[in-house]
């Protein structure tokens, strides 16, 4: 175990890397999604092209 | 893609993220507020972005 926590760079064993990355997609998802919106409101109140 | 994590920290990965993201909305948004179209706070001209007459002091021109 030792030597899988110090193989990495970052000092994250698989596991933990693979859990911080689905907690990550999904924020940046949902981070996506909000500036979508915030970019479809802003072109119906005045469009920049 | 999940592997970047074993080479970058995710603590100092997200700290700079969010620095990254704030600066740029940031200057983003001031960049909008400086402009006369985009400012939602003082904009007086509307769609159509010809500016207005803004002087409160009467015209010199006419007699």
């Amino acid at each position: 175990m030792a030597n899988e926590r110090t193989g990495s760079l970052s000092g994250l064993t698989e596991t933990e890397a693979k859990e911080f990355h689905g907690i990550f997609v999904t924020s940046f998802i949902i981070f996506t999604v909000i500036a979508i919106v915030a970019h479809f409101l802003v072109w119906q109140w005045r469009p920049w092209l | 893609m999940w592997r970047v994590w074993l080479l970058f920290d995710p603590r100092r990965a997200l700290i700079a993220l969010f620095t990254f993201l704030f600066v740029l909305a940031l200057v983003i948004h001031f960049i909008l507020l400086s402009t006369d179209r985009f400012n939602w706070l003082g904009g007086h001209s509307g769609p159509s972005a010809t500016p207005q007459h803004m002087s409160m002091l009467p015209d010199q021109a006419k007699p």
